[in-house]
């Protein structure tokens, strides 16, 4: 991150440990510091421990909304409000899960900042963050 | 005389004689008359006075009657009425000497089609016989096209009715819009698959028709051209309740020009909920495919890429969570194909006596090897003789293969199977116990459902479809049994199958 120094700590939340294991490892080396959970009651345990910069969370884990309901109790928090959150999901408009975050008004009613598509591309992931800090 | 004749009552002397009455009370002119006729081809009866004359002529349907005037007991006259009276169709023909023009119109008022002076030649006899049976057979014509023509007007009453019957009874609403745009048809079916409760005329209906099918209607009726087409729309009356689709087509006159619109009213709703129901389905399957793909797909990405370089233990690990990730994929792929065959009942069965212990015998071997892994052990309690059923070896080699896996995978360290078969009036019963992970009250609901696992920190780690109790319910239902499941969290499951029992063998 060019505009700042300091390094920032991802929480990372996918209940698949071969994606959570690959964005790690991705993420670890553009240097980024990364924490893992494998479910959305682990998620929020780790969220409330490390009180990451950023959180990425995976959409459909115990249940198709997990994603969701940990992205509304991360938000509800005092540190969840500044930081961004984003749902990592491979639903999509193709596959008939019918939401999107692309106006303001989407945003505010999931809760999250942006919706990331796997495969994560990371190059995506890191100017999406950049357009957030930058705003 | 011949060049007069009717040609048609000439014809009809060839192969019909027609049925003539003499009333006479004059002896010969009866007999001369009677040996005329007949050898002209007339059938000839005769009478001698007028009671008789009345009794013949009323009792049988005589074409003709000549009637003399002049009669000692009756007057013929009276005799002419009588008969008339009774057998309206005989065309009668009034002889007599004392012809004056009262008699004539009164006899014509009482019927008869004719009078013959007398004395008559027996060509002046003929030439009006002649005429009267030609007035005989058109009588005979107009009355029977007056029977086929209230026969008819019968059978189109009928049609109508049960036209209109047919109508109102089928399911589809039929309207027709005339080219005034006034409703001029419509069946009880328009009102419910428009949900409209009440329309206390046409034209209220009218108003309460949705936009869509009006602006359809419009098409045709708006056009200087006759619109030969027909168009369709789908319209949500009811949101995620009633669906319909409405067709409309154009009704031509006999010339071609527009006489108006028929629109067909389909509930289609039905058709709605079950593709949404494949839509859900294959948006789950779509998701359940690309996951496997990403995983593997991010380790290739990984392995190939220079700059992360990661160690040889590293890269032989990712390559071979790769093929784990493929295999589960190319069980996913199976276990979507068998549903779909099972489906689609294309799947090739081939019923036979199955010896369902040696089945479920065979299945716990394929499985010790796994279970001695995690020292889980089997015990099978089975009768000595086991009724049998008849079905698809493979179908139910898969069914408990689905299900005694399941038994393993989600069994504790040194926990137990057991198997035991019994059976009652119905059916063979198969109740499979393990010592696993039991389940919670609300997965044991979702437990069927496609791409459905139970999700919690015990079945981490345990690779599965989601489609393997999907499968076993369709086997089992196919074959008409039924399964149930009785479980303690964290104890361990029971399933308990029932497989109708064939009763022929």
């Amino acid at each position: 991150m060019q505009h700042s120094d300091k390094i920032k700590t991802i929480l990372l939340v996918d209940d698949d440990i071969d994606l959570l294991e690959q964005n790690k490892l991705l993420m670890e080396s553009k240097g980024f510091n990364v924490v893992t959970a494998e479910s959305g009651k682990e998620g929020f345990e780790v969220f409330n421990k490390i009180k990451p910069d950023v959180a990425i969370i995976d959409l459909i884990m115990e249940e198709y909304d997990s994603g969701f309901v940990l992205c509304h109790r991360i938000k509800k928090t005092e540190h969840g409000k500044k930081i961004p959150v984003f749902i990592l999901t491979s639903a999509t408009y193709d596959t008939g899960f019918k939401f999107s975050s692309e106006t303001k008004e989407e945003r505010e009613w999931i809760k999250c900042d942006g919706i990331l598509h796997k495969p994560v591309v990371v190059d995506e992931l890191i100017s999406k963050l950049e357009n957030y800090f930058d705003e | 005389m011949k060049d007069v004749k009717e040609h048609n009552a000439e014809k009809m002397l060839k192969d019909y004689s027609p049925r003539v009455l003499i009333v006479d009370d004059e002896k010969g002119l009866r007999i001369g008359t009677q040996r005329l006729l007949e050898m002209e081809g007339y059938y000839v009866e005769t009478a001698e006075n007028g009671t008789q004359g009345i009794d013949m002529g009323t009792k049988n349907d005589f074409d003709l009657a000549v009637i003399d005037l002049k009669m000692p007991d009756i007057d013929g006259l009276q005799v002419l009425s009588e008969i008339k009276n009774v057998r309206p169709n005989t065309v009668c023909l009034i002889a007599t000497a004392y012809a004056s023009y009262d008699t004539a119109i009164e006899s014509t008022r009482l019927g008869a089609y004719g009078y013959i002076p007398k004395p008559f030649t027996p060509d002046e006899l003929l030439y009006n016989l002649q005429k009267a049976y030609a007035q005989r057979l058109l009588i005979l014509e107009s009355e029977q096209l007056k029977k086929e023509r209230e026969a008819n007007l019968l059978e189109l009453a009928n049609e109508r009715s049960r036209l209109s019957t047919i109508i109102n009874l089928i399911g589809d609403g039929v309207l027709v819009i005339n080219k005034q745009g006034e409703v001029v048809y419509r069946n009880n079916s328009v009102f419910h698959n428009l949900n409209i409760v009440e329309a206390k005329d046409n034209k209220e209906l009218l108003s309460k028709l949705p936009d869509k099918i009006i602006d359809l209607i419009n098409n045709y009726l708006g056009s200087d051209e006759l619109i030969k087409k027909s168009y369709s729309t789908q319209i949500e009356i009811i949101q995620n309740e009633l669906f319909i689709e409405a067709i409309t087509s154009p009704v031509p006159n006999p010339d071609g020009s527009l006489a108006g619109v028929a629109v067909v009213i389909r509930n289609i709703t039905e058709l709605k909920k079950i593709e949404l129901i494949k839509n859900q389905f294959v948006s789950m399957v779509a998701h359940e495919l690309k996951t496997p793909v990403a995983a593997v797909l991010g380790f290739l990405k990984i392995i190939i890429d220079k700059n992360l370089k990661i160690s040889e233990d590293q890269q032989n690990d990712f390559v071979s969570r790769s093929i784990v990730r493929l295999r589960s994929l190319l069980d996913l792929v199976n276990d979507l194909l068998d549903i779909s065959r099972m489906e689609l009942k294309t799947k090739q069965r081939e019923i036979v006596t199955l010896d369902i212990k040696e089945i479920i015998k065979s299945t716990v071997e394929l499985l010790e090897i796994e279970a001695q892994k995690r020292s889980i052990s089997f015990s099978l309690v089975m009768e000595e003789s086991v009724p049998v059923i008849k079905a698809d070896h493979n179908e139910i080699t898969r069914l408990f293969t689905n299900i005694l896996s399941n038994a393993v995978k989600y069994n504790k360290e040194e926990g137990s199977i057991s198997i035991i078969t019994g059976s009652n009036e119905n059916y063979l019963i198969v109740k499979v116990i393990d010592t696993g992970i039991g389940l919670k009250e609300e997965d044991k609901e979702k437990l069927f459902q496609e791409f459905y696992r139970v999700k919690n920190e015990h079945t981490r780690g345990i690779s599965g479809t989601g489609l393997g109790l999907t499968i076993v319910k369709q086997i089992v239902d196919s074959y008409h049994g039924k399964i149930e499941v009785e479980s303690q969290y964290g104890k361990g499951t029971t399933f308990t199958i029932y497989l109708p029992i064939n009763n022929n063998n």
